[in-house]
């Protein structure tokens, strides 16, 4: 072979063996993944070599700590990761959906098939499912209000596979509220203007939706309010800290005067524009009970600080960049970039402002606003990974509302969909197809089979009596899911199991993709920097 | 101007409330204004005396230089937290010396502030901390036993048994615990015995009296150090230590500047980083500067790129000096003629993009650092980390100190540290003049010579060399700056010399060299470097305990190492001269022959990287431009080579 030619130390595996070892790298995943699936799956506790905790149901999160080394595995670790970039869930069951192709394949080209032909079948079916998908997925109508139940059943669908029933039914209804506080008419939903905020402390059921912003730092300076009602919020990226100049400019002074002359003119420059500042916040306070809140992006020199907290003002430095967005969203008026257009028009509002210390952790409530359009998801928790693992799930979650919305429809979920489009790639497509191209066809239906399958062996049931149930059920035209409580097949509408269209219409797109890729794999050429390291 | 009513600003209290001194009572004038006066700034206002008489005051409010100013340091890399972990060794020390009552006095006084490096916090349960204002980048795992959460903020985690958010199955996979050396079961011992002894249990301290001695630990650092935690004694916060995780790929993989780049926007790995920045941040009332060291010699050149272009965005006016480090193990021989010139054209690649997000850039780092007439009194093992860091370490050190000075008024002159000069000021210094030169070279003289030896070639200013790699010996630069600092220095009769004596010795010694430099700043403390036991065995056998040159070796092994030598004196300075030129001329060469040449052998390769032609070109425009600042009248130009 020419590679032997050129680099004698080329490691080379023949077609079978690639093929192989592909194969197993995928079945290799699955198995890591599998128990994850459905809300009866294991939650698995990860102990590093240091003592790090984390806690993870969720295959995304999963893939991420785990070192893969193996080449194929990482290809598909990959696509299912990007899935999750995409849709905001379904790693698992991309790795599942993909193992699983593999693992009927194999049967196939066992019995001497060529893989070239099985593609072409699967690539079919693949099609054909797409087009199944959208005859078969349940409208949802947006509109100006959206059917919050909807939104709470996919949520919940969601949620509950990744934390304990009560846990996920409460922060089901803060997920929903949460999106559809940040959803404008005809925009595109922004999940970074749903802010993430976590606390350690007391217990995890403390979780709550503040409308507002909780920021993370506080006020630097001992006379300011701690806590302040009726609050002008003023939104700004000025900086209020005396710079040397030359760091900008870099010009030149000849004498020690103009150089005086300059260091003052900037002292001057800063405390005019902190000046300028309290005159607005007397403009709009004077008489009345109502308090300012100034929050800038950039620095707050103690001279400045000082002269805002004589003033009465709050004043928080080096806000988060984003924070300069949610704000407004939040509060309503605008960001400032300079203080000589500053008017009343530009501040935004908010009823409460207080603040929390934890140790040296210091939160900043921005709460009682109007018509936020921005909001804070507060996570607690006892201990870091558990606030890391709700974190995640929060996360998830806040996706499946958005893909809802934006899908305008969902999916049957407990395994009915899968189930369903088995049924129809075995008894009607299958029959369009000529030649052997239809046992693609038939491993692509299979290989849907392993969600309802691995939802029943996680629930502890038999996974062939429910499979004959289901499939049953179906062929009688009755949609049913899995009961993973009994493994009596039900109604997923009844129950209100609902997946996304877009998560569930990603994975029939690229698990195929993938699987052909790694099936048509002639040869594995092992030839680089690290080929003598063992792996 | 008369201070006629001295003032005092509440500082310390923090409640700012301006009392007069005569008759204590707070101050009753609205009319303030803001004056300053060559560097320092006053507060001018009137106050009315009980007399009922109007007086007139000035405050000073040592604003412009005087008051304490952080800086945040970031290590990004390995290498990087190798030349780090001893960095903080170094502090950690510093501040163990100072408490200690049977430490010499030099290290009680020793003209430094530790906050500029330090915050202080407090964990939940109320306990003070001090750790570095430090963030640390590395790949997972690299922390070897220690917790990226760090030690002082949790409490003590053992594997819970039971999960509190979730009802159904759970598996537990356990790694097998890293194996902690000798070195941190004497740390951990040690603490154990601390917080037995503050539980007032007085009884069980002898149970816990370390049985391990100190030279066992020596020993097994030199023997095993893999990862930088194994060597360091600091407690770091948990927001310091960050790890790059989900990479899927090894560090042999992560080697080049492309992979870099993509691995720090992925995700939220990016974010995350900021965030982590910001905290330290935004808890500076006065930050003077971002000290950066990374590791360039793979990926972690394009993470620290991408993160230095978000600073330059967000916190513009914060000046980051950039220590652009590598260790000796990335100069390995590559074996083909394609990875040579993918090596090289990663540096030059590496090297353009982060001089362009900094105001001042050090390239540190020697192939063989062994055979350097720096290292001609240590005896060092270059394919360790842990020993070459160890030299790096040490003059980043020194560099540092001048920043943490106590800054006085210009008559007040301190008898343990003068010089005092911010990280602004600084690079000012060295890159602001007539010459616009940023990349500057790091000289260091370990230990530094006696002031009054003259025998033994014994010069300081010989003593200085280089730890810059490709720089040129012997230039004729009439514009060189440079910013020199001395500490520790020892004097007549080998006792530490006074800070009025090393000024006149280094006065006296460029008096005598042919080839002076343009301007000189000089910083100058009494106290010494502190060897702390984990320091590696490096010292060759004619330096003595506190870091004395010997005329013959004081013992038979050829190296010494922390429990030999207890202290050194140290000299390092920056310099901006044309000696730096051989090194930008080379990565321009190197760019222009492996990537923007026709047909070159790179292009595809840089392409690879996310960079179009026209940015290639960029790129080498930034070397180019560097190149002709040191050196206006060279033929420089895009054909010639």
């Amino acid at each position: 072979m020419s590679i032997r030619v050129l680099n004698p130390n080329a490691e080379v595996l023949n077609k079978s063996a690639a093929l192989h070892m592909n194969i197993n790298a995928a079945k290799g995943l699955q198995d890591v993944l599998k128990t994850n699936l459905g809300p009866k799956g294991t939650i698995k506790m990860l102990v590093g070599g240091a003592g790090d905790i984390k806690l993870t149901k969720d295959g995304n999160t999963l893939l991420k700590e785990m070192q893969i080394q193996n080449p194929t595995a990482i290809m598909i670790a990959r696509t299912a990761v990007a899935q999750d970039d995409i849709s905001g869930d379904g790693t698992t069951s991309t790795v599942l959906f993909i193992g699983e192709l593999m693992k009927q394949s194999e049967r196939y080209i066992d019995e001497g098939m060529h893989p070239r032909v099985l593609v072409d079948g699967l690539e079919i079916a693949k099609r054909a499912t797409l087009q199944f998908i959208e005859k078969f997925k349940t409208p949802v109508v947006m509109g100006d209000e959206p059917d919050k139940e909807i939104l709470k059943m996919v949520a919940r669908t969601t949620l509950r596979t990744k934390l304990y029933e009560a846990l996920a039914d409460q922060l089901t209804d803060i997920v929903v509220n949460a999106v559809l506080c940040i959803r404008k008419p005809e925009e595109v939903i922004d999940l970074f203007m749903v802010e993430i905020m976590h606390m350690r402390h007391k217990f995890d059921v403390d979780t709550r939706l503040v409308e507002g912003l909780v920021l993370d730092h506080g006020s630097r300076h001992p006379d300011m309010k701690r806590r302040a009602e009726n609050c002008y919020i003023l939104t700004c990226n000025v900086s209020l800290e005396y710079e040397k100049s030359e760091v900008n400019a870099g010009f030149f002074y000849s004498s020690a005067e103009q150089r005086e002359a300059m260091v003052a003119a900037e002292r001057r420059s800063v405390d005019e524009r902190v000046r300028k500042i309290i005159e607005l916040k007397d403009k709009v306070c004077s008489g009345t009970e109502n308090n300012f809140v100034v929050i800038n992006q950039k620095g707050i020199d103690p001279p400045s600080l000082d002269l805002l907290a004589r003033a009465g003002i709050i004043a928080l430095r080096r806000a988060k960049r984003r924070n300069m967005e949610r704000l407004v969203l939040a509060c309503g008026g605008e960001a400032v970039n300079s203080v000589d257009d500053l008017t009343p028009d530009s501040l935004g509002w908010a009823g409460l402002v207080y603040e929390h210390v934890l140790g040296e952790e210091k939160y900043t409530f921005v709460e009682n606003v109007k018509n936020p359009y921005s909001c804070t998801i507060l996570i607690k928790g006892p201990n870091d990974h558990t606030i890391a693992q709700i974190k995640d799930a929060v996360r998830d979650g806040l996706r499946a509302v958005k893909n809802t919305i934006e899908d305008e429809s969902v999916i049957l979920g407990a395994g009915a969909f899968e189930v369903a489009a088995r049924q129809y790639l075995i008894n009607e497509v299958k029959k369009t197809v000529k030649g052997r191209a239809q046992l693609g066809v038939e491993a692509f239906a299979d290989a849907l089979l392993v969600i309802p399958k691995t939802l029943a062996e996680n629930s502890g049931l038999d996974t062939q009596d429910v499979i004959i149930s289901l499939t049953g059920e179906h062929d009688r035209g009755n949609i049913v899911g899995l009961n993973q409580h009994t493994g009596e097949p039900i109604d997923p509408q009844m129950e209100g199991i609902f997946d996304n269209y877009s998560v569930k219409r990603q994975i029939i797109n690229s698990g195929p993709v993938i699987a052909s890729q790694l099936l048509l794999v002639d040869e594995v050429i092992r030839a680089g920097r690290n080929m003598r390291k063992p792996t | 101007m008369v201070l006629s009513v001295m003032l005092f600003w509440n500082y310390v209290v923090g409640g700012r409330d301006i009392i007069c001194y005569q008759c204590s009572s707070p101050y009753c004038s609205t009319d303030v204004d803001v004056v300053v006066v060559s560097n320092y700034m006053f507060v001018e206002g009137q106050v009315e005396l009980r007399s009922g008489r109007l007086k007139k005051w000035l405050l000073l409010v040592h604003e412009v230089q005087v008051s304490m100013r952080e800086i945040v340091t970031i290590q990004v890399g390995g290498f990087a937290n190798f030349i780090g972990s001893h960095f903080w060794n170094f502090q950690d020390e510093l501040l163990g010396l100072a408490e200690d009552p049977q430490s010499d006095a030099v290290f009680k006084n020793q003209g430094l502030n530790m906050d500029v490096l330090y915050r202080t916090g407090e964990t939940q349960q109320g306990i003070l901390t001090y750790t570095p204002r430090l963030l640390s980048i590395g790949f997972q795992g690299s922390l070897g036993s220690m917790s990226s959460r760090g030690t002082l903020y949790n409490e003590i985690q053992s594997v819970p048994s039971d999960v509190v958010t979730w009802i159904a199955d759970l598996s537990t996979h356990v790694s097998e615990p890293r194996k902690k050396n000798l070195f941190l079961q004497s740390l951990y011992k040690e603490e154990q015995e601390k917080s037995h002894m503050m539980n007032g249990n007085n009884s069980g301290k002898h149970d816990f009296h370390s049985d391990i001695q100190d030279k066992d630990i020596v020993e097994s650092l030199e023997n095993e150090v893999q990862y930088w935690t194994d060597f360091s004694k600091v407690h770091y916060h948990p927001q310091s230590l960050y790890e790059l995780n989900g990479l899927w790929t090894d560090v042999q993989q992560f080697n080049n500047y492309g992979i870099g780049r993509d691995a720090f926007s992925e995700g939220l790995r990016g974010e995350e980083i900021n965030e982590r920045l910001r905290f330290f941040i935004e808890e500076c009332d006065h930050i003077q500067g971002i000290q950066f060291i990374v590791d360039d010699s793979g990926g972690f050149s394009g993470v620290a790129a991408e993160f230095l272009e978000n600073i330059a965005d967000e916190y513009t006016n914060i000046p980051v000096l950039l220590y652009d480090a590598r260790g000796p193990g990335s100069y390995m021989n590559p074996s083909s003629q394609k990875q040579s010139a993918f090596q090289n054209l990663h540096d030059a690649v590496s090297f353009s993009r982060l001089s362009s997000y900094c105001k001042l850039i050090v390239p540190v780092g020697l192939p063989s650092l062994n055979e350097r007439k720096a290292t001609r009194f240590l005896c060092i093992e270059n394919e360790k980390a842990y020993h070459t860091s160890a030299v790096y370490a040490s003059a980043l050190h020194s560099i540092s100190l001048p920043f943490r000075m106590e800054p006085l008024g210009p008559t007040d002159e301190s008898c343990y540290a003068s010089g005092a000069l911010d990280v602004n000021g600084a690079i000012q210094m060295l890159s602001g003049q007539a010459r616009q030169n940023m990349v500057t070279i790091l000289d260091v003289a370990m230990p530094a010579p006696s002031l009054t030896g003259k025998q033994l070639e014994q010069s300081l200013l010989g003593n200085l060399q280089p730890l810059t790699p490709d720089t040129a010996e012997d230039v004729e630069d009439l514009q060189a700056v440079e910013s020199m600092t001395i500490h520790g220095a020892h004097g007549s009769g080998g006792h530490s010399a006074p800070v009025a004596e090393v000024k006149d010795a280094v006065q006296a010694a460029y008096g005598q060299v042919m080839r002076k430099p343009r301007f000189s700043h000089l910083s100058v403390a009494t106290c010494p470097l502190p060897i702390p036991l984990p320091f590696p065995t490096i010292f060759g056998n004619l330096v003595g305990q506190h870091g004395e040159l010997l005329g013959s070796p004081i013992s038979s092994y050829p190296s010494r190492g922390s429990l030999d030598v207890h202290s050194i004196p140290m000299a390092a300075r920056l310099r901006s001269s044309t000696a730096v030129l051989p090194f930008l001329e080379n990565r321009l060469a190197n760019l222009r022959k492996f990537g923007i040449q026709q047909g070159a052998l790179g292009s595809e390769v840089v392409r690879s990287w996310g960079f179009g032609k026209d940015e290639l070109e960029d790129i080498g425009e930034t070397l180019s431009k560097m190149v002709t600042t040191l050196r206006p009248h060279s033929e420089v130009s895009s054909d010639s080579d």
